[in-house]
């Protein structure tokens, strides 16, 4: 399956093997949500159902900064997870989560609209009500492509939920039961621990970017895929108004190659 | 009197060990991804049905149609392959009961697995856990006896199957279900990029560990013998390649070695302990078992030169 980011799937040696979820991770402003914007909007061109799970921002945010970049995204599909203000709720069951939050066009992301009865009534958001939603969209609509953005603030608002660890598998296992091929956006991993999504993912696609004498050098890794050669060394990226574009043929600055093998092992 | 030795199967592995793994014992497998740990499991299940011998591969982190597809890409026909898919079922949210995983799983051979993913199935969610993983392996092993096993990964199995307040006496107990059913067993665990030692190192009879690393121009890699008791075995760094006919091991020449580098000046110093460019091998002192007797103290595994243009091995694989 092809990235829809030029240089990338060269570096995958082909694109994505279909059905599987992957990371895509980096520090916030690598790039992370535009990769993974792009990953969609090459979906919908070839006439595939996409989806994004917005988290971090709220759709409406999404919208104006890929308007920005002068693409048309209409036509993928955004579920709006991002977390309403702090409210105090009664206990709220997850079929009434699923059914509060909705699917909207992209295009027709607005400021959240919410009555007060909802208001009052949203409880938190968590991986498990997150399955659950998505349960009911993919017997909709048969989605191929899936963002979530990010798996880490997911993480982070579920964990009073109880045990999220194996709710991120139930999640990811979902999604490949339903032949999804997903991209889960999380930050940098901490190298002193594992995290689950890391070594269950079947693929790892890292975006970097690092300040080198006043001048900003992106570049992309994959650190892990499986069932498939690829690219081992990392590759210079840039960001135009066009989206990201790698250079699988450059090598990046020997700066910057020293920078990664500080602290990789 | 020297206990039976089982060969790996991957060249030049045996020959570190001396001859081979002593049979009937668990060893882990480690290294972080993308080390090429299912692989080599992989290749020491090939070996034993090259032998006639009955071998079980348990699949924890993947599900048995990728890990059959992800290895058939490496032109490797793993028929003869017996799995048993141990990968957590999609969770049923509803309080509905639960019945018997084992009535529902069935250890079959690769060749019997169909292309795409198994469905949780929706009317019964099986609630695998780490004994019902036990009982189905000590069922399968009262009608077929099988020689040897591989479990990927025991870093799943910990994860998804165990509590972490009962991990030391389960995981021992799992060790000790395995050395009783008499199999091989290679176990696989996920290392994080900064490792420090874990409860397996204590309770595996052996640990091969697999490295990966920059020199410069290109990935290479790597593998040591971390721990094997009962046997002598050899200590050093060797390189470690994924080649067409499945991982091959061969001696480091000089300028192979990996290279100790620094962080430039200008740039924010990430971990100053990470110079050296594998986590360090678990401390010998936490060994709990007596030390069998030895060949002398073996020197220390890896040297350090600051060689930054080593010839590139390129290497690719899962």
């Amino acid at each position: 399956m092809s990235t829809g980011v030029p240089g990338l799937d060269e570096m995958l040696r082909g694109g994505l093997i279909a059905g599987r979820p992957y990371v895509v991770s980096g520090t916030s402003g690598s790039g992370k949500t535009t990769l993974s914007i792009q990953f969609l909007h090459d979906g919908v061109k070839r006439g595939e159902r996409a989806l994004m799970v917005a988290i971090d921002e709220p759709p409406v945010e999404i919208r104006e900064n890929v308007r920005a970049m002068g693409w048309d995204v209409g036509k993928i599909r955004i579920l709006d997870v991002h977390p309403a203000a702090k409210a105090f709720s009664k206990r709220v069951s997850l079929v009434e989560v699923a059914a509060q939050r909705s699917v909207g066009s992209l295009r027709d992301a607005g400021p959240s609209v919410k009555t007060e009865a909802m208001k009052a009534a949203t409880p938190d958001v968590s991986v498990q009500s997150l399955q659950l939603m998505l349960k009911q969209e993919l017997q909709e609509t048969k989605y191929t492509r899936v963002v979530v953005d990010s798996l880490t603030s997911l993480k982070k608002l579920s964990e009073s939920t109880g045990d999220t660890d194996e709710g991120i598998m139930s999640l990811l296992r979902f999604l490949s039961e339903a032949r999804v091929t997903s991209l889960l956006i999380t930050d940098l991993p901490d190298p002193t621990e594992l995290q689950p999504e890391m070594f269950i993912s079947r693929g790892e696609i890292r975006l970097h970017k690092r300040m080198i004498s006043n001048r900003m050098d992106r570049f992309v890794s994959i650190e892990k895929l499986r069932g498939s050669a690829h690219d081992t060394l990392p590759r210079p990226m840039v960001i135009t108004e066009k989206g990201i574009i790698v250079d699988p043929k450059k090598k990046i600055s020997k700066a910057s190659m020293r920078s990664l093998q500080a602290f990789n092992q | 009197m020297l206990k039976e030795k089982v060969k790996t199967g991957v060249p030049g592995l045996d020959e570190m060990l001396e001859g081979g793994l002593i049979a009937g014992r668990s060893y882990i497998v480690s290294g972080t991804s993308g080390t090429g740990k299912t692989t080599l499991a992989m290749q020491f299940l090939l070996e034993g049905t090259r032998k006639g011998e009955r071998v079980v591969y348990v699949a924890l982190d993947e599900p048995p149609n990728e890990v059959k597809s992800d290895i058939e890409a490496l032109g490797w026909d793993i028929g003869k392959v017996q799995v048993f898919d141990a990968t957590p079922d999609v969770m049923n949210y509803d309080k509905t009961p639960v019945r018997d995983v084992s009535t529902e799983r069935k250890v079959v051979y690769f060749k019997d697995v169909s292309g795409v993913i198994r469905q949780t199935s929706e009317k019964s969610p099986a609630d695998m856990t780490i004994n019902t993983l036990q009982e189905v392996l000590k069922q399968e092993m009262r009608s077929r006896t099988y020689s040897r096993i591989v479990i990927d990964s025991l870093t799943s199995l910990k994860y998804f199957y165990i509590r972490t307040s009962e991990q030391n006496t389960t995981l021992m107990s799992f060790f000790r279900t395995l050395s009783d059913l008499g199999v091989t067993a290679l176990l696989t665990v996920q290392l994080p990029e900064i490792s420090k030692p874990d409860v397996e190192s204590h309770v595996s009879r052996g640990e091969i560990r697999l490295h990966k690393w920059f020199n410069g121009r290109g990935l290479v890699r790597g593998v040591t013998i971390e721990k094997y008791r009962g046997s002598s075995h050899d200590c050093r760094l060797r390189l470690l390649k994924i080649t067409d006919h499945g991982i091959v091991i061969k001696q480091m020449t000089e300028d192979e070695r990996p290279a100790v580098l620094k962080p430039e000046p200008e740039i924010e110093p990430m971990h100053p302990d990470t110079e050296a460019d594998e986590p360090p091998p678990p401390p010998k002192q936490e060994e709990t078992a007596p030390v069998p007797p030895q060949a002398p103290q073996p020197p220390p595994p890896v040297e350090e030169q600051p060689k930054p243009d080593a010839s590139p091995q390129g290497g690719d694989g899962i």
